[in-house]
């Protein structure tokens, strides 16, 4: 990559089928743009979305995770996002103890009619993770051989 | 006045003659020296059953070995189990997720001064306060007093690492990690880790690569750590089996930290009260 040209991140984005998808369908049928990095996986709740997808996306290369899901209050499944709450704050910090910026994972609520919204954040983050630089995971080989030297030194 | 040693012993010795239970799990040392698990299963042999401060495995972790009936027809057998203050928190933390019956259960409890890992003092032995388990049957007090030490900050090593940046944090653990063997050890001698079958081993879906290398390592020791989330309860056991001496307690201490903080939550303290993360609270709104 030259120094020219523009870093372009990975970004890997769960959104509940039932609100943020629809959120992300509204975005596009009225037209609001967001950035293309965003790969997205349609899945039935936020709280379907195990910390393990969230590791496994980071370990396969993500540069940042997106988790959106409904508002409190709103799950279709009455409860899901709650459970997916706690879990998430408590991986925040366990990432972040590991050596990833806790920036990197994101998690939002965003409902159907939220279109404009979707848009906003997923802009917003997309910049920040643009800011950040690629995954330090993906270089961890490296860190490693870098801290092996200071080690020896 | 009889030692620790020897009342467990005699309590052992009367579970079994009474037929109270078939086994008896303790502490015994092995012909070169290191500590391991008994099971004794005769009152003549309760002679084998120790107990010193390198006793730093967590018992109730074979308890899983006796929750099931041996066969058709046959119940459930009853064991007794020696437990520590932090083993006896694992053994609320199993009645909870009714991985075993309270009435199949008998528990010889330790008054315990902490215990040491590699002749080292555990971290989490230096701040304990608890030094009378929380639940048992029987309890082998110490021979003498036990001073409790005044704890100021108990997660003041979490904190430090805290304070790095990222990348020193991610510098670090990429040379802990490094040293894994995926000898599974840490798994095996957890008492909260019982999934029939591993992510770590399962093929479908295929999470994680049975390679060797800092990827597949580093995934592995976060992936354990979650499962532990709200459910460790700091008995160090995964450490004191690490045969690359990983400082497991550290990841685990830190989830403690941020649940105790964030949920005001302690592993083990009841065998009613739901971990963190199998329950909510609608009212609440976390910080991410």
């Amino acid at each position: 990559m030259t120094s020219e040209e523009r870093f372009e991140p990975k970004i890997v984005g769960f959104l509940c089928n039932w609100c943020s998808y629809a959120g992300a369908d509204l975005a596009g049928t009225s037209r609001a743009s967001y950035p293309q990095n965003l790969r997205i996986i349609r899945v039935p709740c936020s709280g379907r979305v195990d910390p393990l997808f969230v590791l496994k996306a980071f370990q396969d290369g993500a540069d940042g995770v997106m988790v959106l899901g409904c508002h409190p209050g709103d799950c279709h499944y009455q409860q899901g996002n709650y459970f997916a709450q706690r879990r998430y704050a408590l991986m925040h910090r366990l990432l972040e103890f590991t050596g990833l910026e806790a920036d990197r994972l994101f998690v939002e609520w965003v409902s159907a009619s939220e279109g404009k919204k979707f848009a906003d954040v997923t802009t917003a983050f997309t910049d920040k993770i643009r800011e950040l630089g690629p995954s330090p995971l993906k270089r961890e080989q490296e860190v490693l051989e870098q801290a092996r030297q200071e080690v020896m030194a | 006045m009889s030692t620790m040693e020897e009342r467990i012993r005699d309590a052992a010795r009367e579970y079994l003659e009474q037929e109270k239970v078939t086994c008896v799990i303790g502490y015994e040392r092995s012909a070169r020296g290191v500590v391991r698990p008994a099971f004794i299963y005769e009152a003549d042999d309760v002679e084998r059953l120790i107990w010193g401060e390198d006793c730093n495995l967590d018992l109730v972790t074979y308890l899983h070995n006796f929750k099931h009936p041996p066969g058709r027809g046959v119940p459930i057998p009853k064991v007794a189990v020696v437990v520590r203050p932090c083993d006896a928190r694992a053994l609320n933390l199993l009645l909870y997720e009714q991985q075993i019956q309270r009435e199949n259960v008998k528990v010889i409890g330790l008054t315990c001064a902490g215990t040491t890992i590699r002749g080292e003092p555990r971290t989490a032995c230096q701040f304990c306060s608890e030094r009378v388990p929380v639940v048992y049957d029987v309890l082998i007090e110490a021979d003498g007093e036990i001073d409790v030490p005044a704890v100021q900050d108990e997660y003041a090593d979490v904190q430090e690492m805290d304070d790095w940046t990222p990348a020193e944090r991610l510098s670090y653990w990429a040379r802990e990690f490094d040293r894994c063997i995926r000898c599974y050890a840490c798994r095996q001698a957890c008492p909260g880790c019982y999934c029939y079958e591993c992510v770590a081993e399962q093929v479908e879906p295929h999470w994680s690569s049975i390679a060797l290398e800092l990827p597949e390592k580093h995934f592995f020791h976060v992936m354990r750590a979650f499962h532990l989330a709200g459910r460790c309860v700091e008995c160090d056991a995964c450490e004191a089996v690490c045969p690359m001496d990983i400082p497991l307690s550290k990841l685990n201490r830190k989830l403690a930290k941020e649940v105790e903080a964030l949920f005001g939550y302690r592993t083990g303290d009841d065998p009613e009260t739901a971990p963190p993360l199998a329950t909510f609270d609608p009212q609440e709104q976390l910080r991410m």
